[in-house]
């Protein structure tokens, strides 16, 4: 097929190096995916610990410079969403959809390569913000006009060039979403093996075809915001900048019509992930597969019509539509979480890891949709918005959302990447302490936000009563950064000294696990027959145990 | 855990067990010790505006309605995860049950109508808060700019583009703030001179974003409503959207007073504006020059040296469009020397009278919290 096949003459002086770097494999590329994305984890949340040092007791310690300050939160946040989570759900969705519909590789091998070169370099690119004279420091949002000053360095925040390498990153980053969406759904519709019919196909598979529809629909919308930004930036445009006749909630409402849907695209896969996990560690099929279909093209559908929630107080938008829509797109959602409630209901639970984390994404993602709805109800939201109640909710969704979700899926899919099982002890661990300081960060978030400390400050008083919270947020904050130790040291001595994995470790149901693990590069030898969502299922306990 | 053989328990889940019993161990005597503040921490602060009071009804509905589901199905979670584990050795397949349309139908249905209910009455108390008085009591436009407020008290027949009558310039302290009466309806008009920001006052829980206009008749505007009883309170404001390095610093106050006294305050603001200005104090009593720089919201020079039988500072104001002022504070907290505020760039000299010997602030009232140094008098 279309993966490389090289002459023997050739892959002779072809080194490892080299030919990860060539590579387009799908598999290598998704490994590349998360080995990338994990490095831009790993500087993001160093950013994140910078900026929870400084909010530990009142005063100014560590970023004294309160400009250094906003630009350590403005690239946390761009850091995490555009280089972490985006990125590693579709290195998740690139080596695993391929299997998981029976191909032998994407579509278009060389321009998922290209996708994914673009975001080391976007990447780069954004952050050399911070050897130039600063980095970004409008806030991930990069609101106009405040994002278009290029003048008074002592009060505007993107006097610097950081701002438009932030806009030059944002622009790769998006460009390489849009040609992996397309190969995505190429492959979706054209690359599936005899028997595998849409609705046989895997749940993950579902969630990053809609993932796909989102971002080929999105992410031009943002890619040219970015465009007029630059433009009124560098060639006196006039775009966002009301003094000359533009309009500053222009820039907001293009920015959330990509950015809204954006969270979906963060959440989606990762609710694809855990619905792979929680039938197999229950030995039961996903209760409702096709309401769970229904319900994510549901979200995905409604996902383009609430994206000035993020708005309420401009004053701008009609409050009761976007109120609405924003209220029953709790509705699917919930028809979801039932659904994974009653998959492990009367299920026989194997508390291995990755369940673990996938229960930690129930219990957690439950949390940040209920504390949405909060904000959902305007006058509610006059209170909360921009305080760190929202810093609160965002957190659950993305982090006790997707995060559980990808450290699920890792615990999950190591063992068919690399051969060898992840520690089932050193994984406890790490879900333990992470699940534990995860909480003690964010919960507190809410009661912060109540009290009323708005969001992107770097000192508050000492007498404003949010001593204690802000020291246990930190405190968690380390204990998160802390269960970064046990999952590295796991990666470490696992690939060197890890279980055997086999072909099938889990008992699971996807096609997947039909091949040895690694795959080889063309991925399956042979296929099992596909009469159902879970062939694997049917041919261990034969098409009648599956009515 | 079991104990059955071959399936000990491993080290590692032994010590995140102990953590997880210790956070929880932990969370109950925080709730024996303190429960009341616990429990009043998951609420808005008691309001403090009528407009307010109703955010804060609504908030305890939605409350109320998200802890029971919240404590539903989290409860359906943990239950479920403890009752349905594999016991070791059963290897026995569970009933593979693949869904069920009358259940899914009723957690479409059910969610359906709670939402619809929480979008209905979060509807109606939107529609009371955003209703504006044709005839408020009084019409003020709130000034914001990096990194100050000010506040602009119009004419009766006021709209967005009136010219202020008098206008408040330091957004905290006993000469500034926003002065308001309380049991009367203030219509407010938000202007910015720059970017974005909000004001947000959380004992109102309110906030309304000021979003720079060409046109100020476009300009973000709402009533505020402080019932009687607030007279005499003061409640603090912060900008609430991201503007800048010194988005911080940019706090106010709201000051209720009872009528007749905002009365007499109201007055006394026009009578000022009224009265010709005094003339600039010449250079009779100048003395020796104190060089004062401000730039980027600070001060250039921490420390000063100045004689007590009087000095004339050279205040260099650098930041383009940003008022300063420079005042002098004894420890005791009192004011013994009060300048007037100018935008930079501009240099202003300022005679001081004699003043006692000792250690002073010297402040910029604006700023107080970024922009203060200590002024050593001998």
């Amino acid at each position: 097929m279309a993966t490389t096949t090289l002459t023997p003459a050739a892959s002779t002086y072809r080194s490892g190096l080299y030919e990860w770097i060539t590579t387009t494999d799908h598999k290598k590329i998704g490994i590349l995916y998360l080995l990338n994305s994990f490095l831009f984890f790993f500087i993001g949340g160093l950013l994140a610990l910078g900026v929870r040092t400084e909010l530990a007791i009142p005063g100014l310690q560590l970023l004294t410079n309160e400009g250094l300050y906003n630009q350590f939160f403005t690239m946390h946040g761009t850091v995490m969403i555009f280089l972490f989570i985006i990125p590693i759900l579709a290195g998740f969705g690139n080596y695993v959809v391929p299997l998981q519909i029976g191909a032998p590789d994407m579509a278009f091998p060389r321009i998922n390569a290209l996708s994914f070169w673009m975001l080391p370099l976007g990447g780069i690119l954004l952050l050399m913000g911070f050897l130039t004279g600063g980095a970004a420091s409008a806030g991930w949002t990069s609101y106009a006009p405040l994002s278009e000053d290029r003048i008074g360095a002592a009060v505007n925040d993107a006097a610097g060039s950081g701002q438009d390498l932030w806009i030059m990153a944002l622009v790769l980053i998006g460009t390489s979403s849009i040609l992996g969406s397309v190969n995505f759904l190429v492959t979706i519709f054209k690359m599936r093996a005899p028997g595998m019919t849409l609705f046989r196909m895997p749940i993950l598979v579902w969630t990053v075809l809609v993932t796909s529809v989102l971002v080929l629909m999105a992410t031009p919308v943002i890619t040219s915001a970015l465009i007029m930004l630059f433009i009124d930036r560098n060639y006196g445009g006039h775009f966002f900048d009301p003094a000359t006749g533009g309009n500053a909630i222009l820039w907001q409402n293009v920015f959330w019509f990509y950015s809204h849907p954006a969270v979906y695209v963060m959440v989606l896969p990762a609710m694809g992930m855990i619905s792979e996990i929680l039938p197999v560690f229950s030995r039961k099929p996903l209760f409702g597969y096709r309401a769970f279909v229904f319900a994510t093209a549901g979200i995905g559908a409604l996902g383009f019509s609430v994206w000035a929630h993020h708005m309420f107080t401009t004053g701008a938008v009609y409050l009761p539509f976007f109120s609405l829509m924003t209220f029953l797109i709790a509705v699917p959602t919930g028809v979801k979480m039932f659904n994974w409630i009653f998959t492990l209901f009367r299920g026989k639970l194997t508390f291995s890891t990755p369940l673990l984390f996938a229960l930690g994404f129930l219990s957690m993602f439950l949390i940040g949709g209920i504390n949405g709805a909060f904000s959902a109800a305007v006058p509610v939201d006059f209170a909360l918005h921009d305080t760190y109640w929202v810093v609160a909710h965002l957190h659950y969704v993305l982090f006790g959302g997707s995060v559980f979700g990808v450290m699920a899926g890792l615990y999950y899919w190591f063992p068919k990447m690399t051969g060898r099982m992840l520690g089932e002890g050193l994984g406890k661990v790490q879900f333990v302490l992470m699940f534990i300081g995860f909480n003690l960060t964010f919960f507190p978030m809410h009661q912060l936000g109540l009290a009323g400390m708005p969001r992107r400050i770097a000192d508050y008083a000492a007498n404003a009563g949010w001593n204690d919270l802000n020291l246990l947020a930190t405190v968690g904050g380390f204990m998160i950064g802390a269960s970064m130790i046990p999952l590295l040291w796991n990666v470490f001595i696992s690939l060197r000294a890890g279980k055997i994995a086999g072909d099938d470790p889990w008992e699971a149901n996807t096609l997947e696990w039909a091949t040895s693990s690694p795959p080889p590069p063309y991925n399956f030898d042979r296929l099992p027959e596909i009469r159902s969502e879970r062939p694997l299922f049917d041919l261990r306990h034969g098409r009648t145990a599956n009515h | 855990m079991s104990s059955t053989p071959g399936s000990r328990p491993s080290t590692t889940a032994i010590i995140g067990w102990l953590i997880a019993a210790a956070v929880i161990v932990a969370l109950a005597v925080l709730l024996v010790l303190n429960g009341a503040a616990v429990w009043n921490s998951f609420f808005p602060p008691e309001a403090k505006s009528v407009q307010g009071q109703e955010i804060r009804n609504l908030y305890d509905i939605v409350f109320v309605i998200a802890a029971v589901i919240f404590l539903i199905v989290e409860g359906l979670i943990v239950w479920t995860v403890i009752r349905y584990r594999r016991k070791p050795g059963d290897d026995e397949l569970p009933a593979q049950t693949h869904g069920n349309n009358l259940a899914e139908a009723i957690w479409t249905i059910v969610p359906t109508i709670i939402v619809i209910f929480l979008f209905v009455i979060s509807w109606q108390s939107l529609n009371k808060i955003e209703t504006v008085s044709a005839t408020p009591d009084l019409r003020v436009r709130a000034v914001a700019g990096q990194f100050q407020w000010s506040f602009e008290y119009l004419p009766a027949d006021a709209d967005a583009t009136t010219k202020a009558l008098f206008t408040v310039n330091a957004p905290l302290g006993p000469d500034g703030g926003l002065v308001l009466p309380a049991g009367q309806t203030t219509h407010l008009y938000l202007r910015s001179t720059d970017v974005i920001h909000a004001f947000y006052v959380p004992q109102f829980l309110f906030k309304r974003d000021v979003v720079p206009q060409k046109n100020p008749l476009h300009d973000n505007q709402f009533d505020l409503d402080i019932p009687a009883s607030g007279a005499g309170q003061t409640y603090r404001g912060q900008c609430a959207e991201l503007c800048g390095v010194g988005h911080r610093i940019m706090v106010f106050e709201v000051r209720a007073l009872a009528p007749a006294e905002f009365q007499a305050w109201y007055d006394k603001q026009v009578a000022a504006v009224n009265a010709t200005a005094p003339p600039a104090p010449s250079g009779g009593q100048a003395g020796p020059p104190v060089n004062v720089t401000a730039q980027g919201v600070k001060f250039l020079e921490p420390t000063l040296t100045a004689p007590a039988a009087g000095f004339t500072f050279h205040f260099d104001n650098k930041d383009a469009g940003t008022p300063h002022d420079l005042d002098i504070v004894a420890s005791d907290g009192k004011k013994v020397f009060d300048s007037k505020e100018f935008p930079g760039p501009a240099v202003q000299d300022l005679p001081v009278p004699p003043i006692p010997a000792g250690t002073y602030q010297f402040i910029c009232s604006i700023h107080p919290t970024l922009m203060t140094g200590t002024l050593t008098v001998q």
